[in-house]
C-alpha cells in the first residue's frame, strides 16, 4: 500500500467523522433553536406537571385540650373504564386476554364487598362509556360528534384510609382514588351553635369555622416537577416547591363537660316544655370567659345538612327578647349606686296609680299585692311597682345611661359575630309610661348573652366585660401565636353597690323569693327571675312567656354566672313563669357545677366528719 | 532538524483522541452514576415524604376515634351499656375535709396495722415503724 493512498484515507475518515459531527449538530440546532418552541410545549404537556399539596386545616380544642373539631382524610374512589379496555385490548393473545379479563372480575367482586356496593353497580361503573361534550371542544378522539370517553366515573366517596389500603392491596386496573380532607366533629352536637360547619366544598359556614378560618385553614403548597410515563413523579425534576402551611390551632374557652352538662339539660326542657327555644350560658364573671353556650334546638354537626337553617341559629346572640324582671338588677343597681336608697329604704307598692313630674301615671301591676317593701324585698319579691319607682327617683336619662352602661342597646363584642345590638330607645322617644314599665323589663329588648354580662358585671364587681370565647391561637406545632386577655367595656357600679347587690340577689332564692327552694345550701345563690309576656301581633299575651334565670354563686365570692332562658315553654296550666321552667334548670346546673369545678362553699354546713377519720368510725 | 515521520504523528493523535474519548466516557458515566444517585434519593426521599404524610394522617384518625370515644356523650352510653352505675356526686354526700385526706387515711391505716386504737387523729401521720414478722 502506498504513503500517499494511507493519507488520502485519513483524511477521508476525518471528513466523514467532521460530516457526522456536523450532522449532529445541525440537528441538535434543528432541535434546540428551529423547533424548540413546539417540543418545549410537547414536554411540558407530556411530563410536567403541578402537585398542589393541601393545608391540613387546624382544628379547635376546649380549654382543656379536647378535640371539639378535626380533620381525617377521607379517598373518593373512581372510575376509569376505558384504561381497564385498553389494557385488556393491548394483549393480543385471547386466551391470556380472557385469563386476565376474569381475573379483574374476580377482583372487582371483592372491591364491591369493601365498598359494601352491589356488583352490579360496581360492573356498570367498569363497562366504558362516552360522555357528552361541547362540539367544540370535541377533537380529543379523532370524531366530533359531541362525545368523549367517560374516564371518571365516581364509585364512592368518604372511603376510609385503612379500606382504602385493602383496595389498594388488590391492584385494579382502571380504578383512580383522590385523597380529600372532611371535617368531623367527633362531639357530634356538642358545642354546634359555637363551631360552626365546614360543608362538603370545603367552604367554613358558621361559628368559629367561619370567623377564624383564616387561621384554621392553612396555606396550599405546591411541587413542580415531572412525571413519567405511569403518570408517577420523577422527584429528580423537581424544579420548585413550595411547602404546605397547616392551619392553626384555635383554643376556645368552653369547657366540654361544662357544656355537655347544660346541652343535657337543655334537651331535658325541650323533651318536657317543647319551647319555642332555650339557651343556657355559663361564664367566669372575673375574666367573661365562656364555659358553656347551648340553645334548643340544636342539631348534629357531623349532619348538618339535616339540620333547618333556623336550628343552626345561635340564639344566644342572634334572638332579642325582652328580659323581664331580669331588667330590675339596672333600677336597684343604680338607685343603690347613686346613694338615693339604702336597702332597707321603703316604698308603697300597693297603690297603683304615682304622680310623677305633674302627671299622674299608672303602675304596672303586680303578681301578688303587696304594701310596703323595702328595696331589698323589692328585689327579692320582684316588684313592678317597686321598680318603677326605684327608675322614677333617677329620672329618665339618668336611667338610661345605668341601662346603657350595663351594656344593653348595645353589641357585647362577641368574637363569633353575628350578634344583635338588642333595642333601647333614648329618653327623647319614650312615651309617659316608659319610665314605669322598662324598670320591669318592658319595651327594651336584649340578646340572652346581653343579659348574662350584665349580670356578670354585678358578679365581679360592678365591670362589663367583653365575652370571650377563644382562649388563643396556636400554631400547628404547638406554639402559642396569640391569646386574648380579659376585655374591659367599662365600670357600671362601685364595687361596694354590687356586693350589695349581689346579697340582694341572694335574697331572691330566701324564703319569700321568687326563686325560694332554688338556692344550694353553703354555696349563696344570687340569682333573677324573670317572666315575659310576649307580644302576638302587636299585643301581650298572657299564655305566652319567656321564663328566665339569671345569676351567680356564691353571692359573696362568685366563680360562675348562669343563665337559662326558656321562649314559650307549653306547661300544663300555662304557669311558663322564670321560677317554674328556668329555676329548676338553673339549681340542677349549679350542683353539678359546683362539684365539677370544685368550688368550695361559702359557709360550710356542719356535717359528720366521718371521711375526716378515714371512715374509721 | 529533520521533520517526524507522519505515521508517528498520527498514531500520537490516535492515543490521544483514545485517551481524551476514555476520559469523556468516564466523565459521561459519572455524570449517569451521578444522576441516577440523584434520582433514586429523590425518590426515596419522596416515598419518606409519603410514610410520614401517611402516619399523620393515621395519628389524625386516631385521635378523631380517641375524641369521640372520649366526649361526654359516649362515656355516658358506656356507662348505662357497661352499666357501671356511675353518677356525679351531690352535695348531700360529699363531705368535705380541712386536712390532708391522704395524712389521715395514713393515720387510720397505722393505727390498724399497730394496732394503736388510742393513737390521736391528727393532720400528722404517726412516725413509721419498721414492720418485721413478728409485727404482722
Amino acid at each position: 500500500m502506498s504513503k500517499g493512498f494511507a493519507n488520502h484515507r485519513l483524511t477521508l475518515l476525518s471528513l466523514g467523522v467532521v460530516a457526522c459531527f456536523m450532522a449532529v449538530g445541525v440537528r441538535l440546532v434543528y432541535l434546540q433553536v428551529v423547533d424548540r418552541d413546539e417540543l418545549l410545549r410537547f414536554v411540558d404537556k407530556a411530563r410536567r406537571q403541578i402537585v398542589i399539596e393541601h393545608a391540613r386545616r387546624g382544628t379547635i380544642l376546649d380549654s382543656r385540650g379536647n378535640l371539639l373539631a378535626t380533620s381525617r382524610s377521607e379517598m373518593t374512589v373512581a372510575v376509569d373504564a376505558w384504561a381497564l379496555a385498553d389494557y385488556l385490548a393491548a394483549d393480543k393473545n385471547p386466551a391470556r386476554r380472557a385469563r386476565k379479563s376474569a381475573e379483574e372480575q374476580t377482583k372487582r367482586v371483592t372491591l364491591a364487598g369493601l365498598l359494601a356496593l352491589p356488583v352490579a353497580d360496581v360492573e356498570k361503573a367498569f363497562s366504558p362509556a362516552m360522555r357528552p361534550i361541547k362540539l367544540e371542544a370535541d377533537q380529543r378522539d379523532g370524531l366530533v360528534d359531541g362525545l368523549t370517553k367517560d374516564r371518571w366515573v365516581k364509585l364512592r366517596e368518604g372511603i376510609s384510609e385503612a379500606t382504602y389500603d385493602r383496595i389498594e392491596e388488590l391492584n385494579i386496573r382502571g380504578l383512580t382514588a383522590e385523597r380529600v380532607y372532611r371535617r368531623v366533629y367527633p362531639g357530634n352536637e356538642l358545642a354546634a351553635h359555637i363551631l360552626g360547619f365546614v360543608n362538603k366544598e370545603g367552604s367554613a359556614a358558621a361559628g368559629v369555622e367561619s370567623k377564624f378560618d383564616l387561621y384554621l385553614k392553612g396555606e396550599d403548597g405546591w411541587i413542580e416537577s415531572e412525571k413519567d410515563g405511569a403518570r408517577r413523579e420523577m422527584a429528580q425534576f423537581r424544579s420548585r416547591e413550595v411547602p404546605e402551611k397547616d392551619g392553626h390551632d384555635v383554643v376556645l374557652t368552653i369547657d366540654s363537660v361544662v357544656q355537655h352538662m347544660i346541652e343535657n339539660e337543655l334537651k331535658t326542657i325541650g323533651a318536657k316544655y317543647s319551647p319555642k327555644f332555650a339557651t343556657i350560658i355559663v361564664s367566669d364573671p372575673m375574666t367573661g370567659r365562656i364555659l358553656g353556650m347551648a340553645n334548643y334546638p340544636s342539631f348534629n354537626l357531623n349532619e348538618y345538612n339535616k339540620a333547618p337553617l333556623d336550628v343552626q341559629r345561635n340564639r344566644a346572640i342572634t334572638d332579642q327578647i325582652e328580659p323581664g324582671s331580669v331588667f330590675k338588677i339596672v333600677a336597684a343597681g343604680a338607685a343603690l349606686d347613686q346613694g338615693l336608697v339604702t336597702p332597707l329604704t321603703g316604698f308603697d307598692c300597693s297603690n297603683p296609680l304615682i304622680n310623677y313630674k305633674g302627671r299622674d301615671l299608672k303602675l304596672p301591676k303586680e303578681d301578688h299585692e303587696f304594701g310596703r317593701l323595702t328595696v331589698a324585698e323589692i328585689v327579692s319579691h320582684s316588684s313592678n311597682r317597686g321598680a318603677a319607682q326605684l327608675a322614677m327617683l333617677m329620672g329618665e336619662q339618668r336611667f338610661y345611661d345605668y341601662a346603657q352602661k350595663f351594656g344593653f342597646g348595645q353589641r357585647t363584642g362577641f368574637q363569633l359575630g353575628g350578634e344583635e345590638r338588642g333595642m333601647l330607645a333614648s329618653p327623647k322617644n319614650w312615651d309617659g309610661l316608659t319610665i314605669t314599665r322598662m324598670p320591669m323589663g318592658h319595651a327594651v329588648a336584649a340578646t340572652p348573652l346581653q343579659m348574662h354580662m350584665a349580670m356578670s358585671a354585678v358578679a365581679n364587681g360592678g365591670v362589663l366585660l367583653r365575652p370571650q370565647i377563644i382562649q388563643e391561637i396556636r400554631e400547628a406545632g404547638g406554639k402559642v401565636t396569640q391569646t386574648f386577655a380579659p376585655e374591659r367595656v367599662g365600670q357600671v357600679l362601685k364595687p361596694s353597690t354590687s356586693a350589695l347587690l349581689a346579697q340582694l340577689l341572694h335574697g331572691v332564692v330566701g324564703k319569700d323569693g321568687t326563686g325560694a327552694g332554688f338556692d344550694v345550701p353553703g354555696f349563696e345563690i344570687a340569682a333573677k327571675t324573670g317572666t315575659t309576656q310576649k307580644i302576638i301581633n302587636g299585643r301581650y299575651v298572657t299564655t305566652h312567656h319567656v321564663g328566665s334565670f339569671v345569676g351567680f354563686f356564691p353571692a359573696s365570692r362568685p366563680e360562675v354566672v348562669l343563665t337559662v332562658i326558656v321562649d314559650d315553654a307549653r306547661v300544663p296550666g300555662g304557669s311558663n313563669y322564670g321560677r317554674a321552667v328556668a329555676a329548676p334548670t338553673f339549681h340542677r346546673i349549679a350542683e353539678q357545677l359546683v362539684q365539677y369545678l370544685d368550688i368550695k362553699p361559702v359557709q360550710p354546713a356542719a356535717r359528720s366528719l366521718l371521711a375526716m377519720t378515714g371512715g374509721a368510725r | 532538524m529533520r521533520p517526524p515521520p507522519a505515521n508517528a504523528t498520527i498514531n500520537r493523535l490516535i492515543a490521544l483522541s483514545l485517551l481524551l474519548l476514555v476520559f469523556s466516557g468516564t466523565l459521561g458515566l459519572g455524570a449517569v452514576w451521578v444522576r441516577q444517585e440523584i434520582s433514586a434519593i429523590a425518590n426515596r426521599s419522596r416515598a419518606l415524604e409519603a410514610r410520614i404524610a401517611g402516619t399523620e394522617r393515621g395519628l389524625d384518625e386516631v385521635n378523631a376515634l380517641v375524641a369521640a370515644a372520649v366526649n361526654p356523650d359516649a362515656l355516658l352510653r358506656q356507662n348505662e351499656v357497661m352499666r357501671l352505675g356511675l353518677v356525679s356526686p351531690q352535695e348531700a354526700q360529699i363531705r368535705r375535709v380541712d386536712g390532708s385526706p391522704e395524712l389521715r387515711l395514713a393515720a387510720k391505716r397505722n393505727r390498724e396495722i399497730f394496732n394503736l386504737a388510742s393513737a390521736p387523729a391528727g393532720d400528722h401521720a404517726p412516725e413509721f415503724r419498721h414492720v418485721t414478722a413478728a409485727l404482722r
